[in-house]
Order: structure tokens, then C-alpha cells, then sequence
């Protein structure tokens, strides 16, 4: 059979599939980086509310901590996905499942922006 | 030692119509050297008449023989019984996973057929196609001259050590995947279009048990791979050719 | 003329848990599965609990002595060793995609796990000496 029908179904194809783990490598950088900018700050295992606006006083900080949230809220629900892929979903519920994922992590991603701005805000006044 | 006899009792699924499974001992003198298939067999043919077993060539080329032993897939053609049981043992022998059951240790492989032939598996194809592993003692004439039965025996076991086949019967699965990789050595015939797709090569999770239970050279693990890298290479390339 | 029985079903999600009678490169793929719904629902727990960091010092410091219950530091030490297990197995996954290194898989398992059991004691010595 030399003939083969070309069908591209829908779903976690090559784009989504790259992305995750181009997301995941992300992640890898970052949560280093994370590891040592904390262990300079911070002296103990828990910081308290102080050293935490001490912190994010720092816009640099600001700035890694929210892309850092983005990378991990978006691999985290990529991730989901390709697990309720493999339960064979039929298509129309599938579409609900993605929006269900694209509002959870657009409140997500909105909510720690707000949350890591308000903390920076406690640093000025 | 070639007249050692043991008393092994095989504990065998059987299913039948829509009555419920359940699991059935016959205890049977067998020879340690001997291999699993003869005493599913001899249990054939002096026990249980109704047991029904798929079997062909009893010499791992057709891939017929395909059970879980002791939760292991297996080709039982090939498997001797002392390497599963000892004596006074049990061993349990079930069909393949994640194919509907017919009846009792057989399955219906209709759908990785189906898969094989819609991605283009040749199972004849020209040795510098698909090298042996080992290599050839080329007789008259150049390598292109030969051909040869793919390393695909079409056994199944691939898919029924798959966890991805376990819950979704449309994942094109491993043996189609590899058979897909051997298909695309023809540029012209669009089998990356179709692998590249939910189903296809990107839902595979990197378990490697395909690879595991092959009892070929196949290795489809390592073949959904190289697959998934020629696609991303053709996409790349289709890129630069759209931009022309 | 097929049954039912055997066949590829929803319901048989619990069987991608199950590690018995599979190789090493199946109990990458588990654990890897499990360690992601682990860090994904800490993921969401953590963003919540974090917004006691917006209603002042009273209320984060507070929630701090809480979080140094061992039972916490317990679960926060299993977030890091999930987090170590499932950036290694990544690379794994990354690594025998884009080269031609899937025939030593198992061999980048074993690594991984060294590597995995290594850092997740370092970690559990800083957890609960610090």
C-alpha cells in the first residue's frame, strides 16, 4: 500500500509537545536561578513577610518570579492535558477541557502578576 | 537431564461469549527444556478441547503465539518453561493487553493490522532498506539484489505492553509507529503527515516497554524517535520551501 | 465477535500506575506521571496559601509557624524530591527524542536516579537540620 490518507487530528501535536518541553527546560534554568538568588537573600529555610518585600523590592526579582509563574503554570497545564488525552476524550469534551485549562491558567497567571506587584508595592510605601 | 520430568500446573484465562472470565489450573508433566506453546497444546489436546489458542509456525516468525506470562509478554514458541516455573510451580498464562478477547488466549489484532497497512508497513522489503542486524554474506550479485521479511512479526506484544494503549485504542501504537519509520524511506507517500498527529508519534510517553518485549529486532521505542525527528526535520524544511 | 474484556478503556487509567511486571523505563514513565499531578496540585495549593503575603505581616508570619510542622516540611520535601525526579526524567525524555540515545534509556534511568536520591538528601539534611 503505497497510498496513505493524510489526516491530522487534533489534539497535543508537534507544537504543543515542543513547547512543553521547551517549557520544561525553562523551568530547569529558572528554578536554579530561583534556588540561588533565594539563598542570597534569604538566611533561613522560611523568610519572613520582610525579607519576603525586601525581596521583590528588587524588579528584577519582580520580573523573574513572573515569568517563572508563566513557564510553570503553562507546562503544568500542557501536562494535564496530554494526562486527559490519554483517557480518549471525545472531541466536543475535549474542547470544553481545553478552555476549562486556558481560564484556569489565565486567572492563574493574572492572579500571581497582581500578587507579586502588590508585594513589590509594600517595599515603597 | 534431557529426562527430566516436572509436574507444573498452568493456570490459564478462559473466556467464553459474554460470561464472566476466570482463571482455570491444569496440572501437566512436562520436560523443563520444553517450550511453553507444547504444553498449552498437549493441554489442547488431552484436557480441554475447548481451549482456544492462537499458534502457527511454533518457530517466532509468524507471531501468533503471543501471551502474558506470569504478567510478561511473552512469544511462547520460544519461552522454555524452566525460565518461567519450577517444579511443583505455577505459571500463569493470560492473553495479550489491550486487544478485545475472542475467546479464552485469543485476541482480535484487527485494529494493528488495520494501522500497519494505513502507514505503509512492507513486511517483504529490500535488505538496504532494512539491514539485517548482523549483516549479510551477500552472495552473487549487490545487496539491492536480496529481500527479506521485516524484522515485524506483527505479534502485537509491543501494544499490549504499552500503557498508553491501555486506556485509547486510537493511538496508532508502537508496531505502527516503527512500521510507519520503515514506510518513510519512500519520501513521496505522506506517512509523516499522518504520524504527525496526536495519535501518532507525539502521544507516546517514553515507557520503552515496546522495546522491552519485542522478541524481535524492531526496537519500535527507538523507532517512534528517530520518526519524531524526521517529522520535526520535514516541518523545518516545509518552512523554508513555503517561503520560495 | 470480540468482547469487551481486554480492551482499551478510560477506566483502565489505574493501570498506568502499575509498576509490576514492567521494565525500568515504564517505572520512569510512572513515576513521572505521578510526580507531575503531585507538583501540579502543590502548584495551585501554593499560589493560594501565597496570597497571605498580600494581607501583611501578621497574617503570612502566622501562616509561617504553621509551615515549620514537620508534617509540612514533610510534604515540602516531597514537592523538591517530585521536582528533582521529574526535571531529570525530562531530560531523559528530551534527550532520547532529539538524539539517537533511546537504546541506552535505561542506563540514563539509573543516572537520573542516582542523581535524584543524591540531591533529594541533601535537600532533606537542609529541610530539617536548618
Amino acid at each position: 500500500m503505497n497510498e496513505t490518507k493524510s489526516v491530522r487530528k487534533p489534539g497535543e501535536a508537534s507544537g504543543l509537545w515542543l513547547l512543553k518541553v521547551l517549557l520544561g527546560v525553562l523551568i530547569i534554568v529558572l528554578i536554579l536561578v530561583h534556588l540561588v538568588v533565594n539563598h542570597y537573600i534569604g538566611e533561613g529555610a522560611l523568610l519572613t513577610w520582610e525579607d519576603v518585600v525586601e525581596y521583590y523590592a528588587n524588579p528584577l526579582v519582580v520580573f523573574m518570579e513572573i515569568t517563572f509563574l508563566i513557564v510553570v503554570v503553562a507546562h503544568s497545564l500542557i501536562g494535564t492535558r496530554s494526562i486527559i488525552l490519554d483517557l480518549n476524550p471525545a472531541r466536543g469534551k475535549m474542547k470544553i477541557i481545553d478552555w476549562l485549562l486556558i481560564i484556569l491558567g489565565s486567572v492563574s497567571v493574572i492572579y500571581g502578576i497582581w500578587l507579586a506587584l502588590t508585594i513589590a508595592s509594600f517595599s515603597s510605601s | 537431564m534431557s529426562n527430566q520430568v516436572w509436574m507444573v500446573t498452568f493456570r490459564i484465562f478462559r473466556k467464553k461469549g459474554n460470561l464472566k472470565p476466570y482463571f482455570e489450573d491444569f496440572q501437566m508433566e512436562v520436560k523443563p527444556g520444553e517450550y511453553l506453546l507444547e504444553a498449552v497444546e498437549r493441554i489442547w489436546a488431552f484436557k480441554d478441547r475447548s481451549l482456544t489458542f492462537a499458534h502457527a509456525c511454533h518457530h517466532s516468525t509468524c507471531g501468533a503465539c503471543g501471551m502474558r506470562v506470569n504478567g510478561k509478554e511473552k512469544l511462547t514458541c520460544i519461552t522454555l518453561i524452566k525460565d518461567v516455573v519450577d517444579d511443583d510451580g505455577t505459571v500463569k498464562v493470560e492473553p495479550l493487553r489491550n486487544f478485545p478477547v475472542v475467546s479464552d488466549l485469543v485476541v482480535d489484532m484487527g485494529n494493528l493490522f488495520l494501522n500497519l497497512e494505513s502507514v505503509g508497513h512492507h513486511p517483504v522489503i529490500s535488505v538496504v532498506e532494512e539491514p539485517y542486524q548482523d549483516g549479510i554474506a551477500a552472495g552473487k550479485g549487490s545487496e539491492a539484489d536480496y529481500i527479506r521479511l521485516s524484522d515485524c512479526i506483527e505479534c502485537g506484544m509491543c501494544i499490549s505492553a504499552c500503557p498508553v494503549a491501555t486506556t485509547t485504542s486510537t493511538y496508532l501504537g508502537p508496531a505502527a509507529l516503527a512500521g510507519a519509520m520503515q514506510a518513510s524511506l519512500n519520501p513521496d507517500n505522506g506517512v509523516l503527515k499522518l504520524v504527525d498527529c496526536a495519535d501518532g508519534v507525539w502521544r507516546c510517553h517514553s515507557a520503552y516497554e515496546c522495546s522491552e518485549v519485542c522478541p524481535s529486532y524492531v526496537e519500535p521505542g527507538r523507532k517512534i524517535m528517530q520518526l519524531r525527528r524526521k517529522v520535526m526535520a520535514e516541518r523545518i524544511k516545509s518552512i523554508f520551501r513555503s517561503n520560495n | 465477535m470480540s468482547t469487551d474484556t481486554n480492551k482499551p478503556a478510560p477506566s483502565h487509567w489505574w493501570k498506568w500506575f502499575d509498576p509490576r511486571k514492567s521494565d525500568v523505563g515504564n517505572w520512569a514513565f510512572i513515576l513521572n506521571r505521578i510526580t507531575a499531578i503531585g507538583l501540579t496540585v502543590y502548584l495551585f495549593v501554593h499560589l493560594v496559601v501565597l496570597y497571605q503575603l498580600s494581607q501583611g505581616p501578621e497574617a503570612y508570619n502566622s501562616f509561617l509557624e504553621l509551615a515549620k510542622h514537620p508534617f509540612i516540611v514533610l510534604g515540602e520535601l516531597l514537592v523538591v524530591v517530585a521536582a528533582i525526579y521529574h526535571g531529570l526524567n525530562g531530560i531523559r525524555v528530551g534527550l532520547t527524542t532529539f538524539s539517537d540515545t533511546s537504546s541506552v534509556q535505561k542506563a540514563i534511568f539509573y543516572v537520573i536516579a542516582l542523581v535524584a536520591i543524591v540531591g533529594s538528601l541533601i535537600f532533606a539534611v537542609r529541610m530539617f537540620t536548618a
